[in-house]
């Protein structure tokens, strides 16, 4: 006779999810939290809003840190109110890599961690993505209950710019096999598509991070100068990124090398996404060890149809460089109405 | 491709409503109001059954109090009832008098002087006849408003013409004087007779009646 509320609470959540905030955490950004509020209204994409909120999107470190953090305090600006929010997390303790075992929730595994396991090509071994189980409960309680928005999905930065890039016109245009370059800021995450279907993921410890703070330290100019260096033409500052880049183009010509023979997959596309300063640069260099151009993914092309896609010039999301900051959070809403349309 | 890159590291249990109306709390708040609706309701029941009780109760008492001089009132009604008949009823004969007076006091001057009157006679009037027995059915007071009123003159005629007196003595009865109240006047046969037992002498003296149906009684 007794009825049971969390079953009822679920069943009402069953209604297909079209309007999503997507945000992400732990990026470290002066900016703020980058966020984007996404709907899907008859199978066209609309973007409603994005920007940087003024909230404090740094990760607990430790699972004390994450206990005293005081759930239910995050509030969004009325525009960025969706039912509700997905977020991508940037940690340095989460993961994503190929794996024998297939996991769920963190069942059978480390209890420390969470996890899910999906198959992204049939004669491969699942990708497993994984967090500590104290980042994935202080982000779902990040929100109060009854206000939106409410987390409906966690998800890792990396899984989430995929998301992103595979909703961009570029690559859904270039079709075949493509190899796309994750720049995040202390890495690089590198994922090859064999006819859409992810057959390798690799991550790098090599970020844009790395390649401002080489340029700053060489030419002894703060951060904010170098990151000006790399977006003009006043200073060639090759010579200054090419030893850090190299060990990443080394692999990833490796990589390329590795699909050609070992599974019968010429890469003829390029791309990089997430990359804010200096993409001719790294065009510039990937180019000369790997002798193809890369292409830039830029997020609001994955809008070209959206009613909201034309935005002001000096909105953060319409600039190239911090556009490109918006990758995950994009691709976490877009993960998610994938999922529920 | 799309949905196999959806890595949600959510558990179920961690998924919160975003709307400010929630079952898990809504259910409660409703059952609590529910059951004070329902004990309200359950008391005002009480209050109601509780004041008709008394209200009963009152009535009661009051009936108890009133029963006597109500049966007062009703023995006064009837009693009441019974004397507004009675005055009805003397009413209607006072009505039905049939009033002799004028036909007397006016007769004199129509009875011509060959003409002795003798008799003036009004018979009680015929019972009605009663009706069929019924077993068992007590049988029912005569109820009849109407009763019949004759009138018999008896006399003697002499002189010359003592016919002819007796005639203008019929006429005269059926003269508007007397026809407010007699409506036929008729010597009966074999009423019209020599007087034979008074001597030869009286020989042309003849003996007559005259029968008047009068203007029926009508007790109404």
């Amino acid at each position: 006779m007794g009825i049971n509320l969390s079953k009822l609470k679920i069943a009402s959540k069953s209604a297909p999810v079209l309007d999503v905030v997507g945000m992400v955490l732990g990026a470290g950004l002066p900016q703020g939290v980058p966020a984007v509020r996404l709907a899907r209204k008859d199978g066209v994409d609309d973007l409603v809003a994005g920007g940087f909120l003024d909230l404090s999107g740094e990760l607990p470190a430790t699972p004390e840190d994450a206990a005293a953090a005081t759930p239910g305090s995050w509030q969004v600006p009325t525009a960025f109110r969706a039912p509700h929010a997905a977020l991508a997390i940037h940690s340095g303790q989460a993961f994503l890599r190929h794996s024998a075992e297939t996991r769920e929730n963190g069942e059978n595994g480390d209890p420390q961690m969470r996890s899910v396991s999906r198959a992204t090509a049939p004669d491969l071994p699942p990708l497993t993505a994984g967090l500590p189980e104290f980042q994935a409960a202080w982000a779902a309680r990040l929100f109060p209950e009854g206000r939106r928005p409410t987390a409906c999905s966690i998800q890792i930065a990396s899984t989430a710019a995929m998301s992103g890039f595979s909703h961009n016109p570029a690559f859904k245009k270039a079709g075949g096999n493509a190899i796309v370059m994750m720049v995040f800021p202390s890495y690089t995450a590198l994922a090859a598509f064999q006819d859409s279907m992810l057959v390798l993921y690799r991550e790098h410890p090599v970020g844009f991070r790395h390649v401002r703070e080489a340029v700053s330290a060489q030419m002894r100019v703060d951060e904010a100068m170098a990151e000006s260096v790399l977006d003009d033409t006043l200073v060639d500052p090759i010579p200054m990124i090419e030893p850090v880049l190299r060990p990443l183009l080394r692999q990833i010509e490796i990589s390329v090398d590795y699909l050609a023979r070992r599974r019968d997959c010429p890469v003829e596309n390029f791309f990089i996404c997430g990359l804010p300063t200096g993409f001719r640069y790294w065009a510039s260099l990937f180019n000369r060890m790997l002798g193809r151009t890369p292409t830039l993914c830029r997020p609001l092309e994955s809008f070209s149809g959206s009613p909201s896609a034309v935005l002001p010039d000096t909105h953060p999301l319409a600039s190239d460089g911090t556009g490109q900051l918006f990758m995950a959070a994009i691709g976490a809403a877009f993960a998610v109405l994938d999922d529920h349309s | 491709m799309k949905a196999s890159l959806h890595f949600n590291l959510i558990r179920k249990e961690e998924i919160l409503s975003p709307s400010p109306v929630r079952l898990r709390v809504m259910l409660p708040i409703l059952s609590l109001l529910l059951v004070a609706a329902l004990a309200v309701w359950w008391m005002l029941a009480l209050t109601r059954a509780h004041a008709a009780n008394q209200k009963l109760a009152a009535v009661n008492a009051e009936i108890e109090s009133l029963s006597r001089s109500h049966q007062t009132v009703l023995s006064l009604c009837a009693e009441e009832k019974e004397l507004s008949a009675s005055l009805r009823q003397i009413g209607f004969y006072t009505n039905a008098l049939t009033r002799f007076g004028g036909l007397l006091s006016g007769l004199p001057e129509h009875v011509p002087a060959d003409i002795q009157i003798t008799e003036l006679y009004v018979p009680p009037p015929a019972p009605p006849p009663a009706p069929a027995p019924m077993p068992g059915v007590k049988a029912a007071a005569p109820t009849s408003t109407f009763e019949c009123v004759s009138l018999r003159l008896a006399g003697r005629a002499g002189g010359d013409a003592p016919a002819d007196a007796v005639d203008s003595l019929l006429t005269a009865l059926r003269k508007p004087d007397f026809t407010n109240l007699i409506v036929r006047a008729a010597v009966p046969p074999g009423a019209f007779r020599q007087e034979a037992a008074r001597g030869q002498g009286n020989r042309n003296t003849l003996l007559f009646e005259i029968q008047c149906d009068c203007v029926p009684r009508r007790f109404e």
